[in-house]
């Protein structure tokens, strides 16, 4: 009878197959975490007579000579014996690092974090710019330019940090008294006995931090949870700090959760989420679409914005972290948990959204910019199971006449799960599967995990253990053993830069020193990292026991946010290192942390098949997108189950305008490659790809300014208009790079309109049809306005004053479009003026760093004569505008003269919202004179705009040209 | 490489290009100027200046002005490939910087770029189709032998039927005789037997009877649903994953090895050897006089197929008349073997007589030759329903072989049919009986499992064309733990031997097989004709 009971248990609860609450711990499960909170509880409750117990020693304040930092120890009214030092310093671009570690006595907090996320050594401000001045109750430096005056407070007592934009509060660390650095302790110590206490004492004993620290040593040492104990040898070492936003209603970024991009609270009355937002890279099996809990990658970068300005907050951490959010009085509170590490925190200043991100940008690095082809459609699915299968769907792709780029192959194609090696059963002949694929411009991109089988005759796994560089078990001796697909594994620990070496090699296509190397491989092979959190399926939380231990003897609780990034991190480097001259790599990653930017693209793991998970995933980008992961996409038609047609139709949808375009699936689920949708969704899905081809120059544009400024691909309407308080909270619309085209996907079933709201007084037009949604008056803001939105449609607009420039020639695959003429959409604004550009280069190598590349800015304007009024449209070269930019002008620049000898040429000219029919339309290039063009003028009405069609102006697209359109 | 063969040859302007540059012989002649210069779009809907033709630049809404470029989305590019086969491809494909294998005369791209290489690739297509040729002239003489097969078969069936419609007709006046018997034999007894029936100990066997049809129903229900959850828990135990350490998950599959006697599942997965001694069982005490599994469903079987009136009859017998069977019923064992079929008929005039003066009961021999006779019924009838089947197959039979939905029309099939092909990918061998199951059968030990039965051939074309027989769909096999039941796709080609080529998974529990088989290889001559357009 039991164990009838038990089947029918089991069978009714893989019916409901769902996320396993039980397999992550909540905030009270986890020891530091209710430490924190409940640290927060008393403070609450305590209200006005709370005080932070850290204060600064005034009389140990040193200045540096450059006046660009200063330090001083900290102390606690608590625990007197213990001493921190605190370091605050200014750098060049007006960020503010602020740092506190213990002075060391029995072992140190883990202090790498930030060299991880680091692109470099901020450089420091000068005392030109930043001077501290000493005062009697606080240090402070003031510093900004014309209207923009930024100024730091650090008060002695007690502790607190604070910053101001033209005199208003930005930033407080402190200001509510949770700061809190638990000190080393011995085993056996009281909690607050003072050194040298008197033993006799002992019956009145008072513990002195208890208002502080609770009574109780709650979870200090050893911490068990379901099956697994953490022996934590450190004990207590957690980090607590409040970080206050006064004047800022909304904050955004600390990625990765499945919720709003402007974070809804976890504490106070309209608390969404019960638990506090957990940043800590986890696997987590068919998560849900609306909550709080960790997802797979960690950025501890959060943005807060108001009307006041924009400022974001760096905590360099590594370990995991709790983060509780909570409106007040028109800010945001936040108050920020860690198992161990330093306190850590850049300020970055703003003050508005570019600002923030340029900042950030500067200390973790810009996104890379990536190989073109990666900007395209990605098929992949769990599995394509033979070398014959992934030529049938290349077959298929070509016979329908669908554009795709590169297919993906999952870990099938690994012998027993041991990457790199093919199973030579169901792929006998890999290198002439990736030539095919490469016949016609295509690439391929293989998985490789970090868990390698522990079996001897794994040239992998056998030179990582020879070498020493696995990821050793709590006693820091031999290899950790896990389980994961292989079965039993082990774990290459890559902050042991002996590993780097080691990687390196292996992707060699040809052997160096005789050792093993991929050789069954292409120097255009792509790179898949999953399961980088690390995933671990035996382990608690499916991940590593946290007592681990990596090089430098760092517990993996220190390191486990950042653990991941080393991975893609060197894959990019293998990658980099393959060929001669290097290739630009690709490498997509699951888990990433602050950093992960510079390497590597991100999706956001295993999503289902839902209205939900569609909806919530073009949130989640944008997310990303805010902290710098801004090559990022959710995987199209949702990773488990099978979505109807109407689904996969909308989810392509929201492919097509996602940074990172793939579609995937999992395992168990029907195929569902575009070419086997039935008409009419074949037919939708293969125009949305050719859409999506169309604009690659627009994407890889938006691609070359992120990789210069930080800027995100997809723009949420507060970083396009930082002052409408109506636009803070909208994520499910955006803007596509500076394009001036603003889309919103849709994600609900059955929809036949959409509502999109605008910011400004500007005139918008239907991509498709034209139609001209213009402003009601030139005071006009914050309107709605409804376009349709059938199953074929994406709602897509233009914004007046944009110029778009589009290769329409339908390929097999994107290389494949590099001599196709373009087009230009000329949207003129409410004045008659546009803008836009185009960033052009071979799309694969490096030799864009030496100037080979092509950008050039259009311009349009309306000039009104007397009598004659004329449009005039021109083409700059750009280059030589953007700072630090080499010039495509410059000789040598054999990109441009390659383009040249084609003759890539624009095609064709439309220029949208011209309300009247011209005379004539002639073009000027150069000294080649003027040359008169054939055209044709579709006339406007109250609804659609006037467009003028100018055919063939045959002008090169390296040239400078003017085409003039007079009335 | 093309792309930077493309970079160093300076091109001259595309627009070069000869106006009927890319349109197929059928429309070549529409591309002809008007008199004033102009041309109409295919559809009509437009008039251009013939000069945009071929300008790379799109004029026509339907496209039609550019054959020869790639300017217009969605049309066709004809490619002459002199000294070979004419060829369409996409527009798309026209002028990408690939040389197009379909245009072998490298006029898909602009001139210079892909050289002409249409009489390399002629002579290598004729070499193929040569070679296809032999392929399907040897591959048709063994189809021939089948169509030879399937005319003997239905020379066999139809002499069988002939014989079997002989047959039925000489048992069914065999059983109409016997039924008469039967017949006047039951209706002297029948009171008799009514009448009997009533003793309280038949009345009670009828109760027990009914009893132990109705347990063994339920258990056997018993034992079927006790088979799905040990299939459930099996696939559960082999399948699952050690992920996320479920301990629900991991419950029930301990639970089940305890009960199943099997060894835990982990411990198979690290060391395959050590696992095997754990399977073995202690051997089961069995009690005396109990019956086993195998007996009970022997002797159920025999005890719930008793006739009840013979035993009722039996009964009577024994219980009624203890030995005192009448001297007269023994004399044959004393008179010489020649007297006796005299004897017999003598002694039955004088028992009629004897019945007819009312000198002697007919109790109990009557409604035992009744019994006698009923039985005597009964096997003729059971015979002539076999008899029956078995003309019914034969006709079916028949009517299959030239079944194009069935062996194909000329039977070229049955020479196939419960044909075992099998094919080891290492882990696995994979059978499939043609017109019968494929199978999975594991190589290191396990169960066999069915990948389905036959169930149609492909369902996308018609009966009687060669597509129809190129897929044979197996379906309904043992279902997958948590998934559909398990199906496969037989592909098949012309080929000199039946054999399978490939296996592949490409859904979960959705096998795609290839092979090969003569019976599609059609005779050259069906498709000569065609070839030669």
């Amino acid at each position: 009878m039991r164990s009838l009971s038990l089947l029918i248990a089991l069978l009714v609860s893989t019916s409901t197959l769902a996320f396993k609450r039980d397999s992550f711990k909540t905030c009270d499960q986890s020891g530091f975490c209710r430490r924190g909170r409940t640290l927060s509880t008393r403070a609450e409750a305590a209200s006005e007579s709370w005080q932070s117990p850290y204060y600064i020693d005034p009389s140990s304040i040193l200045r540096d000579p450059t006046d660009a930092f200063f330090t001083a120890t900290v102390k606690s009214t608590i625990y007197p014996h213990i001493r921190f030092t605190l370091e605050v310093r200014a750098h060049e671009d007006g960020v503010i690092r602020v740092q506190m570690d213990e002075v060391a006595r029995l072992r140190r907090h883990y202090n790498e974090a930030a060299s991880w996320a680091l692109v470099r050594d901020p450089p420091l401000s000068t005392s030109a710019r930043t001077r501290w001045l000493v005062g009697e109750k606080e240090m402070r430096t003031r510093y900004g330019s014309q209207g923009t005056t930024f100024e730091v407070v650090v008060q002695y007592n007690p502790l607190k940090v604070t910053t101001y934009l033209n005199g208003e509060e930005q930033v407080v660390l402190n200001g509510r008294g949770l700061l809190h650095m638990e000190h080393f302790r011995t085993k056996d110590t009281q909690p607050a006995q003072v050194e040298g206490a008197e033993a006799q004492q002992v019956p009145l004993q008072v513990n002195g931090a208890a208002w502080f620290e609770g009574e109780e040593q709650d979870a200090w040492w050893e911490e068990t949870w379901l099956t697994w104990t953490d022996s934590k040898p450190k004990g207590p070492e957690s980090l607590s700090l409040d970080i206050t936003f006064p004047n800022h209603p909304h904050v955004y970024g600390i990625p990765e959760h499945a919720t709003n991009m402007s974070l809804p609270s976890t504490t106070g009355p309209d608390a969404a989420y019960t638990d506090p937002y957990r940043l800590y890279n986890a696997d987590v099996f068919e998560y849900l679409a609306d909550s709080s809990v960790a997802l797979y990658g960690a950025i501890p970068l959060m943005h807060a914005h108001g009307k006041k300005g924009t400022v974001a907050v760096f905590n360099a951490i590594g370990s995991d972290t709790w983060i509780d959010v909570g409106k007040k009085n028109g800010g945001t509170e936040t108050h920020w948990i860690s198992e161990s590490g330093i306190l850590d925190v850049f300020i970055l200043p703003g003050p508005d959204p570019a600002s923030v991100f340029s900042q950030y940008a500067r200390l973790t690095g810009t996104p890379m910019l990536p190989p073109m082809y990666s900007l395209a459609y990605h098929q992949c699915r769990w599995n394509y199971v033979s070398s014959e299968d992934v030529r049938t769907v290349q077959r298929r792709f070509d016979e329908e006449d669908i554009p795709l780029d590169v297919i993906w192959l999952d870990i099938e194609y690994a012998e027993g799960h041991k990457y790199f090696i093919w199973d030579e059963k169901t792929f006998p002949d890999p290198v002439e599967m990736i030539a095919d694929m490469e016949a016609k411009e295509r690439k391929m991109v293989v998985i490789v995990d970090p868990h390698l089988k522990r079996e001897s005759d794994y040239s992998v796994y056998k030179m990582a253990s020879d070498l020493a560089v696995l990821v050793k078990p709590k006693s820091g001796e031999g290899e950790y053993e896990g389980w994961c697909w292989p079965g039993s594994s082990s774990w290459i620990d890559f902050f042991n830069p002996k590993s780097w070496e080691l990687w390196v090699k292996l992707f060699k296509t040809k052997s160096v020193d005789g050792s093993w190397a991929w050789t069954q491989s292409s120097e255009n092979v792509g790179i898949w990292n999953d399961m980088n959190e690390p995933s671990v399926f035996n382990g608690p939380e499916i991940s590593m026991p946290r007592d681990n231990t990596h090089y430098g003897g760092w517990e993996h609780r220190d390191v486990h946010n950042i653990n991941g990034m080393l991975f893609a991190n060197q894959t990019y480097n293998a990658l980099y290192h393959r060929s001669d001259p290097p290739k630009r790599p690709f490498v997509l990653t699951r888990a990433y942390y602050a950093g992960t930017q510079r390497f590597a693209a991100m999706w956001t793991g295993d999503n289902l098949g839902t209205w939900e998970h569609m909806a919530v995933g073009v949130k989640m980008v944008l997310s990303n997108g805010l902290a710098g992961m801004v090559f990022s996409g959710s995987d199209v038609g949702g990773f488990f189950g099978n979505p109807d047609p109407e689904m996969l139709v909308r989810w392509y949808g929201v492919g097509v305008f996602s940074p990172f375009f793939r579609a995937h699936a999992h395992i168990d689920t029907k195929r569902r490659e575009p070419y086997l949708l039935d008409e009419p969704y074949k037919g939708m899905v293969k125009d949305m790809l050719r859409l999506r081809y169309a604009m690659l120059p627009i994407w890889y544009t938006a691609f070359k300014e992120s990789s210069l400024t930080g800027i995100p691909i997809l723009r949420p309407q507060y970083v396009m208009f930082p002052n409408d308080e109506q636009g803070f909270g909208i994520d499910d619309q955006f803007y596509l790079g500076s394009s001036g085209l603003l889309c919103k996907p849709v994600t609900t079933r059955g929809a036949i309109s959409a509502s999109l709201y605008l910011s400004d007084a500007q005139v918008y037009y239907d991509y498709v049809s034209h139609t001209a949604y213009r402003p009601s008056t030139s005071k006009t803001t914050g309107r709605t306005v409804t376009v349709p939105a059938a199953l074929h449609e994406i709602p897509l607009l233009i914004r007046g004053g944009s110029i778009l420039a589009t290769r329409e020639r339908p390929r097999r695959s994107s290389p494949l479009m590099k001599h196709d003429p373009f087009t230009l959409r000329v949207a003129l604004d409410v004045d008659g003026g546009a803008k836009g550009e185009l960033y052009l280069d071979d799309g694969e190598g490096f030799g864009y760093q030496q100037g080979e590349l092509v950008w050039r800015a259009f311009q349009a304007s309306t000039t009104r004569g007397k009598k004659a009024r004329e449009i005039v449209v021109r083409s700059d070269d750009h280059a030589a505008a953007v700072p630090g930019m080499v010039s495509s002008s410059v000789s040598g620049n054999v990109f441009a003269k390659a383009l040249e000898e084609v003759d890539v040429r624009v095609e064709r000219v439309v220029v949208i919202g011209v309300d009247a029919r011209p005379v004539s339309v002639s073009v000027a290039v150069g000294e080649a004179g003027v040359l008169g063009l054939e055209w044709t003028y579709e006339a406007g009405d109250g609804e659609k705009a006037g467009v003028v069609t100018i055919k063939d102006p045959a002008v090169g697209i390296t040239k400078d040209w003017a085409v003039v359109i007079r009335f | 490489m093309f792309l930077w063969l493309l970079l160093a040859l300076p091109l001259p302007a595309v627009a070069a290009l000869d106006k009927t540059h890319g349109v197929s012989p059928a429309l070549q002649a529409k591309y002809t100027p008007s008199a004033s210069g102009t041309w109409f779009c295919l559809d009509g809907s437009k008039e251009i200046p013939w000069k945009a033709v071929n300008d790379d630049y799109c004029d026509c809404p339907d496209g039609s002005d550019e054959p020869g470029t790639s300017a217009c989305p969605g049309t066709t590019f004809y490619c002459k490939n002199v000294g070979h086969i004419g060829a369409t491809i996409p527009s798309s494909r026209v002028q990408d910087g690939l040389c197009e294998l379909e245009c072998c005369d490298g006029s898909d791209e602009a001139p210079g770029v892909c050289s002409n290489i249409c009489e390399e690739v002629g002579k290598e297509y004729r070499k193929r189709v040569e070679a296809e040729r032999k392929l399907r002239k040897t591959g048709s003489k063994i189809r021939a032998t089948y169509i030879a097969f399937a005319q003997k078969e239905k020379n066999r069936i139809e002499k069988l039927t002939v014989d079997l419609e002989r047959e039925v007709a000489s048992r069914e006046l065999e059983v109409e005789r016997l039924r008469d018997i039967a017949k006047r034999a039951e209706s002297i007894s029948a009171a008799e037997l009514e009448r009997k029936k009533q003793s309280p100990l038949y009345q009670s066997l009828l109760t027990h009877q009914m009893a132990l049809t109705s347990l063994r129903n339920e258990h056997n229900k018993h034992l079927e649903t006790e088979k799905a959850l040990g299939a459930i828990l099996d696939s559960l135990r082999t399948g699952y994953n050690p992920n996320y350490q479920d301990m629900a998950v991991l419950e029930a599959v301990r639970g089940w090895e305890y009960l199943a006697g099997l060894p835990h599942i982990n411990d198979i997965r690290k060391g395959e050897d050590s696992a095997e001694e754990t399977q073995t069982q202690a051997p089961k005490v069995e009690e005396e006089g109990v019956w086993n599994a195998d007996q009970i469903e022997r002797e159920l079987d025999r005890l719930l197929k008793t006739d009840h009136i013979s035993l009722l009859l039996e009964h009577e017998k024994i219980v009624g008349h203890p030995a005192t069977k009448s001297t007269l019923f023994e004399v044959t064992a004393y008179l010489p073997d020649s007297l006796v079929p005299h004897y017999v008929s003598l002694r039955d005039t004088v028992h009629s007589w004897l019945r007819v003066f009312g000198i002697e009961s007919d109790a109990s021999d009557t409604s035992d030759e009744a019994n006698q006779a009923r039985q005597a019924l009964s096997d003729a009838e059971h015979s002539l329903k076999l008899t029956r089947e078995e003309e019914e197959t034969a006709y079916h039979d028949l009517s299959a072989l030239f079944d194009p939905d069935g062996f194909g029309p000329e039977g070229e099939w049955k020479r196939l049919d419960g044909l075992c092909l099998e094919m080891d990918t290492g882990d696995y061998t994979y059978e499939v009986c043609l017109f019968d199951e494929a199978r999975q059968k594991p190589n290191k030990g396990g169960s066999t499992v069915s990948l389905g039965k036959f169930s149609s051939w492909n369902k996308l074309a018609e009966p009687g064309e060669l597509e129809y027989y190129t897929k044979q769909r197996y379906t309904q096999g043992t279902k997958c733990w948590n998934g559909p039941h398990r199906s496969l796709g037989l592909i098949l080609s012309c080929g000199t031997e039946n054999a399978l080529l490939t296996v592949a998974e490409l859904e979960k529990c959705e096998y795609q097989i290839t092979g090969t088989s003569p019976a599609l290889c059609r005779p050259l001559e069906d498709e000569n004709r065609k070839d030669e357009l």
